[in-house]
C-alpha cells in the first residue's frame, strides 16, 4: 500500500475516533472525562500489547491465534511460581515472560522449520497452551494474594490518575513502530508478507525474520499476562480468553492487511481505541453489551470495504 | 483437471497416516476399554458425528476454494433458533427444518457476496459476521431458550430410533453427494481449480467469483443442516449453541488433509479427519482421562498430525 | 464515500441509543445489576424478578455484563458504571479478588454495593444477598444422590466450565462431605459442559458408556441439567437418575418422565426481586448495617445474618411440586 493510501486510511480511522468522541459525549453519561479516559486506557493495555505484536506477525502474512491462550498459560505459570513455589515476584515474573517467549518460539519453529501454515500452527497451539494451563491447574486453581507492589502494575496510578501500565503500552508502541516502519528488519517483514519468494531471493533471511516476530509475540504475551494478573489480582487458567479475536480485530481495523505486505502500527493503536471507546461509550449510554459486538462486526466490514485494493488475483 | 502426482502422493500419505492414527486409537480402546465398541456407543457416536460431517464438508468446500469461514458457529446458532421459532409458530416441522437451511444459505450468501463480490479477505469478513450474528442473536433472544415446541419437533416425530437413523442417513447421503460432486462434476472440479489458481481458472473459462460465492452459500446451507440435525435431537433450542464450533470443524478438515492454501484435499480425508477428532473426545473419557487434560491433548494431537505429515513430506521431497 | 459511511454509522448509533435510555437519572435511583453471564437461563430469570421489583419500586434498572463468562469484563463494566454514576451496583461475582478492588473503589465514590448469588470480599460490599451457602448446596445435592443410591454407589458430575468459580466451590464442599459424611458414595469423574446443552449431552453419553456402574449423574449447571437428562433418557438406562442444580421450566419434562429425580435451586426470580429491594433500601437508607431483618415487598420479612441477607434454604423441585413454578 502506498504511503498516501496508508495515511488516508489512518485519517479515516481518526475521523471515526472523533465521531465516537462526539457522539458518546452526548449519548453517554460522563463519557468525556479524564477519569473515564484513563480507565479505557487501563483496560486496553493487555489487548493493545497483543495487537501491537500481532501487527508485525500479520505484516509477514502470518497470524497468531494462540496469543490469548498463551496469556492464560503465562498467567498460571506466574501465579504458581509466585504463590505455590514461593519464588520472589520478580523471579516469577521473569519466568512468566520466559514461558511466553518459549511459546512464541514453538510457533515460530513450526512455521519456519516445518513450513506449516501459521493459521494451522496457531490453531493447534491455541488449544495446546490453554489446555496446558487447564491441566496444570485442574481448571480449579486460582492464585491470588499478590503483594500490593505487584498489583500496582495493573491497578496503580501516578501523577494523579495516569494508569501505571500506560508506559508499557507506550514503550511497546514505540518499539513496534520503529521495528515495522523504521528498520531494515521491518521492511523485510512487509516484503515477506507481500512476496515471500521474492524476499528470499532478495536476500531477506525469511526464516529468521519469521521466527523473530513469533518470538516477539510470545514475549509480549508474557508481559501482558503480568499486567492482566496485576489488574485483576488473580491468575487463573481462563485468563485472556477471547483476546486473540479482539487483537486481530484491532489490527485489521487499523489498516494492516490480513494478507500481509502492508502494516500500520499507528493504525493498530487507533483501531484499538476505536473499539475500546465503542464498548465504553455504549456502556455509558446504557446500551447492552451485545450492541457493541454487532457494531464491531459492522465496523470491521466497513473498514475492509473502504481500504480494499484491487489485487490482481 | 487431475491433481499432480506429487499432490496425490501427499494426499494419500495423509489419509494413510490418519487411518493409521484412527486404527491406533481403536486398538488402544479395544485393549483397554472394549466397552467403546458396544452397539449403543457406536450408535451414539454416529448420531453425534453426523452434524459435524455435514458442517465439515461445507468448510472443506470453502477451504478448497482458498478461503475460510469462521462464522460457522454463529450460523449454526442462528439456524437452530430459526428452526425453533418457525416450528413454534405452528408451521410443520419439516418446513421449519427447511427454513433453517435456507437461513443458513442466506447468511452464507452474505459472506459470499462480501468475499466474492467485493473481494474482501474471507477471514476478516467471517470474523466480522461471526461476532455480529452471535451478539445479534444474543441481543434478540436475551438468552431465552425456544421452548414449548410441538411433540413432533424432536426426531421430526419419528421416535428415537427412526430419528437417529434419519440423521445418520441424511448426513451420509449429503456427504456422499458432495464427495461425488467434488470429484466428478465440473462444478466440483472448478472448486479445486479456483482454490489452486483463481487467475488460471478464470483464463480457462471458469468463473472464480461465482464459485467462491457458491461455496459460501453452500457452507451456510450445510451449517443450517448441521443445526437441524443437532436440534432435532432435543425438545427445545438453546440460542447460545455452537460456540467454538468453527475451530473444531476447521481442525477436523485440516487434520484431514485439506490444505489451507486451497486446491488440495479429498473428501475421504475430511471424513477421516472428522472421525478421528470425533472419536478422540469420548476415547479420552473411556480411557479414564481427566477432563482438564482434554484440550491440551487435542491441541497436541492436531499439531502432531500436521507436523508429522509436513516433516515427512519435507524429508521425501526435493527442496 | 468515507464521510457518508461514517455519518451512516453515527445515525445508526443514535438510532440504537434512542431505543434505550440515554437520559440522566432524574426518575428515582439507578440500580445497576450484573450477572456472571447474560445468556445463562439462571440469570435471565433473576433479571425477570429484578424487573418486577424495579417496576414496583419506581427504580431505574440497568442490566449489563459479560455475554460469556469473563472475569475481566466484569471489572470493565463496573468501572463504566462508576464513571456513569449509578446509585447502587449489584453483582454476581465471578472474579472475587479482582472485582473486589473495583467494588471498593465504587464504595469510595459513595456508590452502594451489593453482591448476589456469588460474593466478593466482605469489605468490598455492603451486603450479600445469599440464597444458599456452598456447603448447604453441596449437602442438599449429596443428600439426594445418597437417597437415590441407597447410601452406596458411584456417581459422576457434569459441571459448567472447568474454571467456573461457584461450581468449583460446590465441588470442593462435595469432596469434603464425601470424605466426612458420605463415605459410601464415590465420585467417579467430573466433565465440563461449558454451559452448552449439547456438550453436557455428549459428555453424559460418554460417561454412561464408559462407567456403567455410575447410577447418578449430578448436573450442576443450568444448561447441563436438560442435556444430561436427555442423554440418560435416550440411553434407555432406567437404572440411572439425574439430579443437580437447574431451573424448573427446563427440568419439568424430565422430572415428569422420571429421568430427573430432583432439582435443587432456589427461586431465582425471588433472588433478583430481593436484590432490587435491598438495593433500593440501601439507597433510601432503610437498610443499614446491623439490621437483623428486612422487608422485601411480596417476599415479606427475611432474615439478615450479619451482612448476609438470606433468601432461604435450597429448595428441591420434584415432579410433584414443579408445576407451581414458572421460571
Amino acid at each position: 500500500m502506498t504511503d498516501a493510501a496508508s495515511a488516508r486510511a489512518t485519517r479515516a480511522l481518526l475521523g471515526l475516533l472523533a465521531v465516537e468522541l462526539v457522539a458518546f459525549t452526548f449519548l453517554g453519561h460522563n463519557f468525556l472525562t479524564v477519569a473515564n479516559g484513563f480507565e479505557v486506557v487501563r483496560a486496553s493495555v493487555e489487548v493493545g500489547l497483543l495487537a501491537l505484536a500481532l501487527t508485525a506477525v500479520i505484516a509477514t502474512g502470518g497470524i497468531d491465534l494462540s496469543v490469548g491462550s498463551l496469556l492464560g498459560l503465562c498467567a498460571v505459570v506466574f501465579g504458581w511460581l509466585a504463590r505455590e513455589a514461593g519464588l520472589a515476584v520478580p523471579v516469577a515474573a521473569a519466568c512468566a515472560v520466559l514461558a511466553g517467549t518459549l511459546g512464541g518460539l514453538l510457533n515460530g519453529w513450526l512455521v519456519t522449520s516445518l513450513r506449516l501454515p501459521p493459521l494451522i500452527v496457531t490453531l493447534g497451539t491455541y488449544s495446546l497452551y490453554r489446555g496446558l494451563a487447564e491441566a496444570a491447574t485442574g481448571g480449579v486453581a486460582n492464585y491470588t494474594g499478590f503483594p500490593d507492589g505487584f498489583l500496582g502494575l495493573g491497578q496503580g496510578t501516578f501523577f494523579g490518575g495516569i494508569p501505571a501500565q500506560l508506559p508499557l503500552l507506550a514503550a511497546a508502541f514505540l518499539f513496534f513502530w520503529a521495528l515495522v516502519h523504521r528498520s531494515v528488519v521491518g521492511r523485510g517483514l512487509e516484503a515477506i508478507g507481500y512476496a515471500p519468494e521474492a524476499a528470499r531471493h532478495a536476500g531477506v533471511p525469511v526464516g529468521a525474520r519469521l521466527r523473530l516476530v513469533y518470538v516477539l509475540s510470545g514475549t509480549v504475551v508474557g508481559v501482558a499476562s503480568l499486567v492482566y494478573v496485576a489488574r485483576l489480582g488473580q491468575a487463573k487458567a481462563d485468563a485472556g480468553t477471547g483476546f486473540e479475536l479482539l487483537a486481530i480485530t484491532a489490527v485489521v481495523l487499523g489498516g494492516t492487511s490480513i494478507f500481509g505486505g502492508r502494516a500500520s502500527v499507528v493504525g493498530t493503536l487507533v483501531g484499538l481505541f476505536v473499539l475500546a471507546l465503542l464498548q465504553n461509550g455504549l456502556r455509558l449510554a446504557d446500551q447492552p453489551a451485545e450492541l457493541a459486538g454487532v457494531l464491531t462486526g459492522m465496523l470491521l466490514l466497513l473498514a475492509l470495504a473502504l481500504s480494499r485494493e484491487r489485487k490482481a488475483s | 483437471m487431475t491433481a499432480t502426482t506429487g499432490h496425490t502422493h501427499a494426499r494419500r500419505s495423509r489419509e494413510l497416516s490418519l487411518l493409521a492414527a484412527l486404527a491406533a486409537i481403536l486398538l488402544v480402546l479395544g485393549w483397554r476399554a472394549p466397552r467403546f465398541f458396544s452397539t449403543a456407543n457406536l450408535a451414539d457416536l454416529a448420531t453425534s458425528v453426523a452434524p459435524a460431517l455435514v458442517a465439515a464438508m461445507g468448510m472443506a468446500l470453502v477451504i478448497l476454494a482458498r478461503h475460510i469461514d469462521i462464522s460457522i458457529g454463529s450460523q449454526f446458532a442462528v439456524c437452530g433458533v430459526v428452526m425453533g421459532l418457525v416450528a413454534k409458530a405452528g408451521l410443520p416441522v419439516p418446513l421449519a427444518a427447511g427454513s433453517a437451511v435456507l437461513a443458513g444459505a442466506g447468511l452464507g450468501a452474505l459472506n459470499g457476496g462480501l468475499v466474492a463480490g467485493l473481494g474482501l479477505p474471507s477471514i476478516v469478513v467471517t470474523l466480522a459476521t461471526m461476532v455480529a450474528w452471535r451478539e445479534g442473536l444474543r441481543w434478540a433472544t436475551e438468552g431465552t431458550w425456544v421452548r414449548g415446541l410441538p411433540e413432533s419437533f424432536q426426531w421430526l416425530g419419528l421416535g428415537q430410533t427412526g430419528g437417529r437413523l434419519l440423521i445418520v442417513v441424511t448426513a451420509a447421503a449429503v456427504f456422499a453427494f458432495f464427495a461425488w460432486g467434488l470429484a466428478t462434476l465440473r462444478a466440483g472440479r472448478s472448486v479445486y481449480a479456483t482454490g489452486s489458481d483463481a487467475e488460471a481458472a478464470r483464463l480457462l473459462g471458469l468463473r472464480p467469483r461465482r464459485v467462491v460465492f457458491a461455496v459460501f452459500v453452500l457452507m451456510g446451507a450445510l451449517a443450517g443442516l448441521a443445526a437441524v440435525l443437532t436440534t432435532v435431537q432435543f425438545i427445545d433450542v438453546q440460542p447460545n449453541a455452537g460456540v467454538g464450533l468453527e475451530l473444531r470443524i476447521i481442525a477436523a478438515v485440516v487434520v484431514g488433509g485439506v490444505a489451507i492454501s486451497g486446491g488440495r484435499g479429498s473428501s475421504l480425508g475430511v471424513l477421516l479427519g472428522v472421525l478421528f477428532l470425533a472419536v478422540l473426545g469420548p476415547a479420552l473419557v473411556f480411557l479414564g482421562g481427566k477432563a482438564h487434560w482434554d484440550r491440551a491433548l487435542q491441541g497436541a494431537i492436531v499439531l502432531l498430525a500436521v507436523a508429522g505429515e509436513a516433516a515427512r513430506r519435507r524429508g521425501a521431497a526435493h527442496d | 464515500m468515507t464521510r457518508r459511511a461514517l455519518s451512516l454509522l453515527v445515525l445508526l448509533a443514535v438510532a440504537a441509543c434512542r431505543g434505550g435510555g440515554g437520559g440522566a437519572s432524574t426518575e428515582g435511583p439507578t440500580v445497576a445489576l450484573m450477572p456472571k453471564n447474560k445468556g445463562n437461563p439462571y440469570f435471565v430469570s433473576c433479571r425477570q424478578g429484578a424487573e418486577e421489583a424495579a417496576r414496583e419500586l419506581g427504580v431505574k434498572l440497568l442490566w449489563d455484563g459479560p455475554t460469556e463468562t469473563d472475569a475481566a469484563k466484569q471489572n470493565e463494566v463496573v468501572e463504566a458504571w462508576i464513571t456513569r454514576g449509578v446509585n447502587v451496583i449489584a453483582v454476581s461475582v465471578e472474579n472475587r479478588e479482582g472485582l473486589s478492588t473495583v467494588l471498593r473503589k465504587a464504595r469510595g465514590r459513595g456508590i452502594k454495593v451489593l453482591t448476589f448469588d456469588a460474593d466478593a470480599l466482605p469489605d468490598a460490599r455492603d451486603f450479600f444477598v445469599n440464597q444458599a451457602t456452598p456447603r448447604g448446596i453441596a449437602e442438599t445435592l449429596l443428600e439426594h444422590t445418597s437417597r437415590i443410591l441407597g447410601g452406596q454407589g458411584e456417581f459422576a458430575i457434569v459441571t459448567a466450565s472447568l474454571t467456573a468459580a461457584n461450581q468449583n466451590e460446590w465441588i470442593k464442599e462435595i469432596r469434603d462431605l464425601l470424605a466426612s459424611k458420605y463415605s459410601g458414595l464415590k465420585l467417579v469423574d467430573i466433565r465440563p459442559s461449558d454451559d452448552d446443552r449439547k456438550r453436557a449431552f455428549d459428555e453424559t453419553q460418554s460417561l454412561l458408556k464408559a462407567y456403567p456402574s455410575v447410577k447418578v449423574v449430578m448436573a450442576i449447571a443450568s444448561p447441563a441439567v436438560p442435556g444430561a437428562a436427555e442423554a440418560v433418557k435416550q440411553s434407555g438406562r432406567t437404572d440411572v437418575k439425574v439430579t443437580g442444580l437447574g431451573l424448573p421450566n427446563d427440568s419439568k419434562p424430565y422430572l415428569k418422565d422420571g429421568v430427573l429425580d430432583s432439582v435443587v435451586l432456589w427461586n431465582t426470580q425471588d433472588l433478583g426481586y430481593l436484590t432490587l429491594y435491598a438495593a433500593a433500601a440501601l439507597v433510601r437508607g432503610t437498610l443499614k448495617s446491623g439490621a437483623t431483618s428486612f422487608e422485601a415487598g411480596r417476599l415479606k420479612t427475611l432474615r439478615v445474618d450479619g451482612d448476609n441477607i438470606l433468601l432461604g434454604t435450597p429448595f428441591t423441585f420434584t415432579k410433584d411440586n414443579v408445576d407451581r413454578f414458572d421460571f
